[in-house]
């Protein structure tokens, strides 16, 4: 303390006045402080480290990069409150492949300060310690001191507030005053992680904070909607934090996104109309899902029940309200619970609902019941009616039913919808899940209100019988398709479980059918053992694995064969699909697996690939995260020698794999 | 039309015509083939069924003499091959660059450095091995397990300061890491980022 306050008071004498300039020096560099003549009472001012260094040496960022390490600071301050260090934004120095972050030439690194009230003078005192490299690299040490008196102005000498200015100008500045926004941050094959920016002008330089995540290289940029693309590599096997910062530069100014979450999208303004227009689609595609050929049958049952109830305006109009708000209630109970399995970071995907065994079954033991009292086995009377007839909370239940069975036949813009869904704020994803419920709802809900529309219904009538008689066939087409998807789960014996408990409940049925209050319960109790039965026995059927049937032609999904053959500039074709999916069933069916599409395959040597996500596989999960969808069908497509794919619409059609093969025509 | 759009751009997928596969904690270690400073020829083969350790090395680093003048590299080598844990120090200064030996001079530096390794420096002056790994630093450190795959990658501490003084009050990632990995448990922190010297390619 004495010697500080010596060396203080000796280079007081020496300037003769109250600028005290201590400096450090080591090989190629030279520190000093860059400071007032006197320090303004009641306010925070920069303050700055100058470091002069040689030509063609450098010192380092914060983030230094593949190699080096940023100054340090260790500063005692006493009469005022000194900030963190401020770091003007760097420059990529390029050492063979490696590549640090700092500055070449002079450079400040600054900091406030701000006077404590009352006080006369300020004292500072700092350790440091620096790297300079050029190629070679030598670490310095330095301690400095300063002493500076408080006036009610500042006093600088102007060529000291200049050079001060200037690097403060390169400081960066907070995010709200940032032209460039991150629109999404994600992650990519082969260790990438790609930023979206989205402002006006030409690509700015970006730097990232954290030098444990992402090297130091120049990313790769490409143009993106609204902006640009950056190609960051990720160190290998570094751990993925929920956000990560980014410091961006442009035109001699910068400004840093301290915290961009990963895998997620920022709320801005210039994203409204896009948001707009994917609630729009979202509604459509909702729409579009009542024609699906597993919500139908639903729709079928409720539609059904309204004309017999013969029920009023009022009433039809309550029915409308309460199927409608079914409806919206599931699809926000579904975003909200996949908003907060996302928000845990797993990966999860639409249609996950098909792919527990246990939910399959249940839909399965529910379609049959009511297959087997459409077809007058036994008098749906007042017990299952209830559940999905004109009670009033049946609409209700109706509603919810129909979103579960709609969810995995996602129609060709929920896809997209969804996609963004899994990527957009929460607020924004939840109006998309909104969206679909509410596009689900309107045709029927616009059937209740408008009695025009519905007194266009046939009348009731004997008719009706033979109509009920019939929605029996989808329900029992329904219920083979839902035995099939279980059989594609648990293997074989998913086949076995499903088929015995629905003979089991037929005979159970009968049995309660005979007169006599003691056969209705023998009946029953009957049912509920074999209930019991059946889902206890699932899991342990769960561990056989299926088999994924593999034609010739088509592979096993397999990341590494498919890298291979983009290496090999061989094209690549990839059916993600699932076994409930039924959209995914009628393209195999009908352009897939086709002797057409075989041959053109097989001519143009296509790597044919199906990314079978029946059971939820994580890597495929991955692979439909990274094209921005959560959902089946998918159809991948890589021409020869290109690695960004082309998305097929999700109604294939044999004119399309034709289309792959021929030479782009002038618009593209 | 807008909105399939957007689902293209939403597609992030883009895949170099090869990736670079440098050394990842997880993952198989690259091969190598590097003879040492004796002539002596040593592969990644060679060490199977063995815990590995693989250290870069430049003597004029300030951070290799941080760690070397202070002893607290030397007794890691010899704690840890103490453990029948193999150990690899290896140069890949190029020719003419900082760090460069030749085999005679490496065989000396390796005395003069009391050098604790498994073999007296591994010589990589085409820069292969260093490229295959990764290597960014001197040091930077790679630990592989018997089976083959590398367990850490990275600084050898978590402070990147030159001072030898630090050390002391440094959390070693490469002792933390060994330990953990060799008692079967799981290693906290298994990709660090390291600091010190460019590897002079």
């Amino acid at each position: 303390m004495l010697k500080q306050w010596t060396l203080a008071l000796a280079l007081l004498l020496c300037t003769g006045q109250a600028l005290a300039q201590a400096t450090a020096s080591g090989d190629h560099v030279t520190v000093r402080w860059l400071a007032p003549e006197a320090l303004a009472a009641k306010e925070s001012q920069p303050l700055g480290f100058y470091f002069e260094v040689d030509p063609e040496w450098h010192v380092y960022w914060r983030n230094a990069g593949d190699s080096g390490a940023a100054p340090r600071f260790d500063m005692a301050v006493q009469g005022a409150e000194a900030g963190p260090i401020q770091w003007p934004y760097p420059q990529r120095l390029p050492i063979e492949h490696l590549t640090n972050l700092g500055y070449e030439g002079n450079v400040a690194y600054l900091f406030n300060l701000a006077p404590e009230a009352g006080a006369e003078s300020v004292e500072l005192t700092v350790d440091l310690e620096w790297l300079v490299c050029k190629v070679d690299c030598i670490p310095g040490f330095g301690k400095m001191n300063l002493n500076l008196p408080v006036e009610p102005e500042a006093r600088w000498q102007e060529s000291e507030r200049e050079r001060l200015n200037t690097f403060a100008a390169r400081v960066p500045r907070s995010a709200e005053a940032s032209p460039w926004q991150a629109a999404s941050l994600l992650t990519g094959s082969n260790n990438a992680l790609w930023l979206h920016l989205q402002g006006e002008g030409d690509a700015p330089q970006v730097f990232p904070l954290d030098g444990a995540l992402l090297g130091a290289g120049k990313p790769d940029i490409e143009p993106a909607e609204g902006g640009y693309r950056y190609r960051f590599e990720r160190q290998p096997g570094a751990a993925l934090p929920a956000t990560t910062g980014f410091v961006i530069a442009q035109g001699g100014s910068a400004w840093e996104l301290p915290a961009v979450a990963l895998g997620s999208q920022a709320p801005q303004q210039g994203q409204a109309q896009a948001l707009w227009l994917l609630l729009l689609a979202a509604f459509a595609g909702g729409l579009i899902l009542n024609l699906m050929p597993c919500v139908f049958p639903v729709l079928s049952i409720k539609l059904f029940g309204l004309i017999n109830s013969g029920a009023s305006g009022g009433a039809r109009t309550r029915e409308g309200l309460l199927y409608s708000s079914g409806v919206l209630v599931t699809f926000a109970a579904l975003g909200a619970l996949l908003l907060a399995l996302r928000a845990g970071g797993a990966a999860i995907g639409w249609g996950f609902q098909l792919q527990s065994p246990a939910v399959v079954l249940a839909l399965i033991v529910l379609f049959w019941l009511m297959a087997l009292a459409f077809s007058g086995v036994f008098e749906f009377g007042h017990k299952l009616m209830s559940l999905a007839g004109n009670a009033s909370g049946g609409s209700f239940v109706t509603g919810v039913l129909a979103v579960f069975v709609a969810a995995p036949c996602t129609g060709p813009f929920m896809g997209a919808a969804l996609g963004a869904a899994a990527i957009l704020p929460a607020a924004s994803a939840m109006a998309i899940f909104l969206g679909l419920g509410a596009g689900l709802a309107a045709p029927f809900l616009l059937l209740t209100l408008s009695p025009a529309l519905l007194s266009r219904l046939p009348r009731p009538g004997p008719w009706m019988d033979r109509l009920r008689q019939f929605f029996a066939f989808p329900l029992y087409a329904t219920v083979i398709w839902l035995a099939w998807v279980l059989g594609r789960l648990l293997g074989d014996s998913g086949w076995l479980i499903a088929c015995a408990l629905a003979l089991w409940l037929t005979f159970c049925l009968w049995l309660g059918g005979q007169s006599g209050r003691a056969w209705r319960f023998i009946g029953t109790g009957a049912a509920a053992a074999g209930l019991i039965a059946a889902f206890a026995y699932l899991p342990a059927a769960g561990d056989a694995n299926s088999a994924t049937a593999g034609q010739s032609l088509w592979q096993g999904y397999d990341r590494a064969r498919i890298e291979r053959a983009l290496a090999e500039r061989r094209p690549v074709f990839i059916d993600y699909t699932a076994a409930w999916c039924i959209t995914c069933q009628v393209n195999k069916k009908l352009v897939l697996d086709t002797a057409h599409t075989s041959e053109l395959f097989a001519k143009h040597n296509v790597l044919a690939i199906r990314a079978d996500w029946t059971r939820h596989d994580p890597a495929i999960t991955e692979a439909l995260a990274e094209l921005g969808r959560n959902s089946v069908p998918v159809y991948a497509w890589y021409a020869p020698g290109t690695d960004t794919p082309k998305l097929l619409p999700q109604l294939l059609q044999e004119r399309m794999m034709t289309e792959l093969f021929q030479p782009p025509s002038g618009d593209q | 039309m807008n909105i399939l759009k957007q689902g293209l751009l939403a597609s992030v997928l883009s895949l170099p015509a090869l990736a670079f596969a440098v050394a990842t904690p997880g993952e198989a270690a690259p091969e190598f083939s590097e003879v040492d400073a004796k002539g002596k020829m040593h592969s990644l083969a060679d060490y199977k069924g063995d815990w590995l350790v693989l250290e870069w090395f430049n003597k004029d680093c300030p951070y290799v003499r941080k760690h070397y003048g202070s002893g607290n590299m030397q007794s890691l080598q010899e704690t840890y091959t103490g453990k029948d844990v193999k150990w690899l120090t290896v140069i890949s200064s190029a020719e003419g660059k900082q760090g460069y030996l030749q085999p005679v001079e490496a065989q000396n530096q390796a005395k003069i450095h009391n050098l604790n390794a498994s073999a007296p420096f591994l010589l990589d002056p085409d820069g292969d091995m260093g490229r295959a790994y990764g290597a960014k630093t001197t040091p930077h450190m790679f630990i592989i397990n018997p089976e083959g795959e590398v367990v850490y990658a990275g600084a050898i501490d978590d402070n990147s300061s030159a001072n030898p003084d630090v050390i002391p009050e440094s959390k070693n990632y490469v002792a933390a890491a060994l330990d953990a990995a060799m008692a079967g448990k799981p290693v906290e922190e298994a990709s660090t980022q390291a600091y010190g010297c460019s590897v002079k390619y």
